[in-house]
């Protein structure tokens, strides 16, 4: 099980080649570092029609009951930064193109959602999912299935480096695929 | 100096492949059509920018931002004593407010340079110009949504803590309380809740005044549309008098004052929109706009590829939330958790993304006589 820091999403590569976009939030609360949910670096957003970040996976349920079954966008601004509270619009950052690979400690090594699987190998393609840890729960990563073999989720990354050899935190290049 | 338009294009495309290239550009002249006007920012008319450096700053422990933290005045109040009594103590406590820094950008701009060789405008001086007042345009957005925000947030206070339809209907059933938003007098008794801009009245402004007069505050600054601003030159005689109905009629309002106050007017009606004035007090009582750093340009070239972006990094913050007040001209209401009419659109700035819609249709052809040249 992951543990939540101040710091839960660092880059490994470099970052200027990535398109990084500001969107405002559906849900501006969510900016706020005192809601109960509010969002951490390294969760996973999409957009919905008025072209707002909302979070890719509902965290309103229970581990195992929700997926992301678009496209999704890792959180580039950890909780409750002042220039995302500051602005009108409370938009954050999201890596939006381009390719990376980062750190993150928003994942659950052991979740199987939606005929997933454990994160258990180098290259495992990931996916995104409801997590929980910490006493809450978010929108973060998890293994995905056999592709091909019944998990028709799309995959949003892979992993390059198991927690158990990265101080806890799961590192993984980007790469799309559905 | 004058030089062809067409000449500055290529010195620019030449200067960004020299060593020194990556300056800005010296001043030169054009020929062009303009789409619209662009003002300076209205909000910094209203709440003087300071420049801030980061040692004015506080940062946080959790993430890489700053905020500068604002002292708000104590409260302390005098009474009267008998000889042998003792006055009531005051533990003392100032309240303070978090003002934090984002940043307002351009978009990034590129262009391959032989095909800035196709204009004869200094297509790219234009749009650098053009960026501060872009720039702007988004400060004047923001300021205007927090100042609604300010005003309705005191409106829904003085409602008994309800978000409560201000609209001609609710007015003349008496059903809700003008505290810090109130309906101008052809809007109050209009028979339908519309969207409609009643032209302003010379006891709209008064009333408007008296809002914020009456609570220990005093109405320096206007701030209105020149559509409504406009409709003040309609006044009569009876509203100017004999000497102003005559100057007025020659050579518009000339003076720097309305009964006294100040006012700014602006054509950023997709922000500031028609039918809405607010009235502030100085800005010491009101609130506070910071730079961190003032607008910055780079532009660099990469092969043919020239690309240019401008910024800048302020915080902006309504304080103290009495300090504004706000006339409405339509009948309608106007608050957007209640939204009773539902013409709220009409009345709040426009988004950020639909900013800066042309004027112009060239591109669609409308242009008049239709030229075809072969």
């Amino acid at each position: 099980m992951s543990t939540l820091s101040r710091i839960n999403f660092t880059p490994v590569s470099d970052i200027l080649p990535i398109q990084r976009r500001d969107f405002a939030l559906n849900d501006p609360t969510l900016a706020n570092p005192t809601n109960p949910v509010a969002l951490v670096d390294g969760e996973w957003m999409t957009l919905n029609t008025s072209y707002q970040a909302v979070r890719a996976a509902l965290i309103t349920g229970v581990v195992g009951t929700a997926f992301a079954s678009v496209r999704s966008f890792p959180v580039f601004a950890e909780k409750g930064r002042y220039d995302v509270q500051a602005m009108s619009l409370t938009k954050t950052p999201l890596l939006y193109r381009g390719d990376y690979e980062f750190d993150t400690r928003i994942y659950d090594i052991a979740a199987t959602v939606h005929a997933g699987a454990a994160i258990t190998f180098i290259m495992q393609p990931l996916k995104v999912a409801l997590i929980s840890f910490g006493g809450r729960n978010f929108s973060g990563l998890v293994g995905h299935g056999t592709v091909g073999g019944g998990d028709v989720d799309p995959i949003v990354g892979y992993c390059t480096r198991l927690p158990t050899s990265n101080g806890g935190q799961l590192r993984f290049i980007s790469g799309w695929a559905s | 100096m004058s030089v062809p338009a067409r000449v500055l294009n290529e010195l620019f495309t030449q200067k960004l492949g020299s060593s020194e290239g990556k300056e800005k550009m010296a001043e030169y002249g054009g020929s062009y059509i303009r789409d619209r006007l662009r003002e300076v920012s209205y909000a910094r008319k209203v709440v003087p920018p300071e420049q801030v450096t980061r040692t004015d700053c506080q940062r946080s422990v959790n993430h890489d931002t700053l905020v500068k933290i604002v002292d708000v005045e104590p409260q302390s109040r005098a009474l009267t004593m008998s000889f042998r009594g003792q006055p009531t103590a005051r533990f003392i406590r100032g309240p303070k407010a978090e003002v934090g820094f984002y940043t307002i950008s351009s978009e990034v701009f590129q262009k391959t340079e032989q095909e800035l060789l196709a204009y004869e405008m200094p297509i790219t001086k234009i749009i650098e110009e053009n960026s501060v007042k872009d720039i702007q345009e988004v400060e004047d957005r923001e300021f205007t949504v927090f100042t609604e925000a300010a005003v309705q947030a005191l409106q829904v206070q003085a409602n008994g803590g309800v978000a409560t339809p201000l609209n001609a209907s609710t007015i003349q059933g008496a059903g809700v309380v003008e505290f810090s938003v109130r309906k101008g007098e052809l809007a109050r008794t209009a028979t339908t809740n519309d969207a409609t801009i009643r032209p302003i009245q010379r006891p709209d402004l008064i009333n408007l005044f008296k809002l914020l007069d009456g609570n220990r505050l005093r109405s320096e600054r206007l701030l209105m549309t020149e559509v409504d601003w406009d409709d003040i030159l309609q006044w009569t005689v009876e509203d100017f008098g004999d000497r102003l109905q005559s100057e007025t009629a020659v050579d518009g309002f000339k003076y720097n004052t309305l009964f006294g106050r100040s006012y700014i007017r602006t054509v950023k009606t997709d922000i500031l929109r028609a039918g809405n004035v607010y009235v502030f007090t100085k800005p010491e009582f009101f609130g506070k706009f910071y730079v961190l750093n003032n607008t910055k340009f780079y532009i660099d070239k990469i092969a043919n590829v020239i690309t240019f972006q401008a910024w800048e990094d302020i915080g902006m913050a309504v304080i103290n939330i009495a300090a504004v007040r706000k006339l409405e001209l339509y009948s309608a209401d106007a608050d957007p958790t209640t939204n009773a009419d539902g013409l709220i659109t009409n009345f709040i700035p426009v988004t950020e993304d639909a900013l800066g819609a042309p004027n112009n249709q060239v591109d669609n052809g409308l242009v008049f006589p239709e030229i075809s040249a072969y």
